[in-house]
């Protein structure tokens, strides 16, 4: 609450500021309002797909770590490993590139083949939120006590099925804190993709400026507010859901504060 | 009720030796209660009876069912044996009732109303009727470890193990345990508790056994082991815990 409208003063107070230097001319704020919008709608759809894709692929890659066979422990860590150590936006460009060289050629039409690159893009920023959620995912997993896999063990349930109905439930509340921070770095990642020719946030973002930087000086500054406006749309829909989850998931008793 | 029968049991971990050949004998609605030093093995020796441990050599067996027959599943072993931890080790995401109720679902496979009966009956035996909503975190030490009780009695087992039940409880809920416990007893339960409740094994065990070092030193009547104990060593842990 305080925090809050500490923030909302300040925004104000910049505002203000910004109106006193010029900066800021409504009408100019408003024209913006539309291409923006149409960004912020595809960011949604890239952001949904990262999530639930390298949500899926983080999970089982973080359980794999944790079995006992060795050939998917391995694999698991050769995967973290390389994921975690390419930046980003060079994954992006390697990926669509990659699509772009294998499609050439080919008798898919140029527009279908540039399609492909643009999704390939976010296929990699996927990967690359993958390896990040699957540690999560094993920390959560090997947080769980051994006592709670010994009870299960000792009253006869079957490893496999310990894992679905005691270990999961246990390892998923643990770790949804972890998650949603990296849920919400991951929105941000998207922001890369505008260097492979995405017309999401930023893609938009970027056209815009230099559309308007040789009649308004301070356009660019404008549309970059904005936008930073709409990526903590996009950000606080997702941490609050999270929240909410987390919230779904509380044991009473074993509450934590926050 | 069964009889449990343990043959030459020996586990090492890495270099460690903890079982060095043990023979023991529980006979049908008999209780058995451990005593001994820690690190003398107690648990490990409780553990290769349920084979949440595998024994390395020896054999166990439940009636005339060699346990350590590599043809027999663990997991159908640990639904005839009952065992309860000193830590509780309730499933923390879990009410108590479907804390009961989740081995004779996913172990048993029982259908949920007939498991939710049983769990309801079994809570009710240890007095926690009014706590079938609860979830473990809102427990005392006693409840939830009377909880475990219920637990383990759902499947219905034909003996059971307590290891160290009473040790992570205050003076109070020791009571309780140990109330459920003898009931138990009373009722022709088989059972193996370790233990160093001296009031307990004095007036519920029907024979004691000493183990030290991996194996049994001495074992006998209550009477027999804490006070004319034979053993040296025997002698000078009973002083020790008596006082």
């Amino acid at each position: 609450m305080v925090y809050g409208a500490a923030g909302t003063i300040g925004g104000i107070l910049f505002l203000l500021e910004l109106g006193y230097l010029h900066v800021y001319r409504l009408p100019f704020a408003l024209s913006q309002v539309n291409p923006l919008l149409s960004g912020f709608y595809l960011t949604l759809e890239v952001v949904v797909t990262i999530l639930t894709f390298g949500f899926g692929l983080g999970f089982l890659i973080g359980w794999a770590r944790t079995t006992r066979f060795i050939f998917l422990r391995g694999l698991g860590s050769i995967y973290v490993d390389f994921f975690r150590s390419m930046p980003p936006i060079a994954l992006i460009f390697f990926a669509s590139l990659i699509g772009a060289i294998e499609l050439k050629g080919s008798n898919i039409n140029p527009y279908e083949v540039h399609n492909i690159t643009l999704w390939l893009g976010v296929v990699a920023l996927a990967l690359h939120t993958a390896a990040y959620q699957a540690e999560i995912v094993r920390a959560g997993i090997l947080s769980v006590p051994t006592g709670q896999t010994e009870a299960a063990d000792a009253v006869g349930i079957s490893r496999f099925r310990s894992m679905f109905v005691v270990v999961l439930p246990q390892a998923f509340r643990l770790s949804l804190p972890a998650l949603g921070n990296e849920f919400s770095s991951s929105i941000k990642d998207t922001s890369l993709l505008s260097v492979i020719g995405w017309l999401e946030l930023s893609g938009i973002a970027f056209v815009q400026t230099s559309l308007a930087f040789k009649t308004y000086l301070y356009g660019s500054l404008v549309i970059w507010i904005m936008s930073g406006f709409l990526y903590f749309v996009v950000t606080y829909i997702v941490t609050r859901t999270v929240r909410g989850v987390e919230d779904l998931y509380k044991v009473p008793g074993l509450e934590v504060a926050r | 009720m069964s009889s449990i029968r343990v043959r030459g049991v020996r586990k090492s971990f890495g270099d460690l030796e903890v079982l060095r050949g043990v023979d023991l004998d529980i006979d049908p609605g008999e209780v058995l209660c451990v005593v001994g030093p820690s690190g003398s093995g107690k648990s490990t020796l409780l553990r290769c009876i349920n084979l949440l441990v595998m024994p390395d050599e020896g054999e166990v067996y439940l009636d005339s069912v060699a346990l350590t027959d590599p043809r027999i599943r663990p997991e159908w072993v640990r639904q005839q044996i009952g065992m309860v931890f000193q830590s509780f080790n309730l499933f923390t995401h879990l009410t108590v009732k479907r804390n009961v109720m989740l081995a004779l679902r996913h172990a048993k496979k029982v259908d949920r109303a007939t498991a939710e009966k049983t769990a309801i009956y079994q809570l009710t035996r240890v007095g926690l009727a009014d706590k079938l909503d609860a979830y473990p975190a809102q427990l005392s030490g006693g409840q939830q470890q009377r909880v475990a009780i219920a637990r383990a009695l759902a499947m219905d087992p034909k003996a059971m193990l307590f290891d160290e039940p009473t040790s992570a409880l205050d003076p109070e809920s020791i009571h309780e345990v140990l109330a459920v416990m003898g009931r138990l007893a009373q009722e022709g339960m088989t059972m193996a508790v370790v233990t160093h409740e001296m009031g307990f094994a004095k007036e519920v065990a029907d024979r004691v056994v000493f183990f030290d070092g991996g194996r049994v030193l001495e074992e006998g009547s209550p009477e027999e082991i804490f006070d004319r104990a034979g053993h040296e060593r025997t002698q000078a842990f009973m002083k020790k815990i008596l006082r």
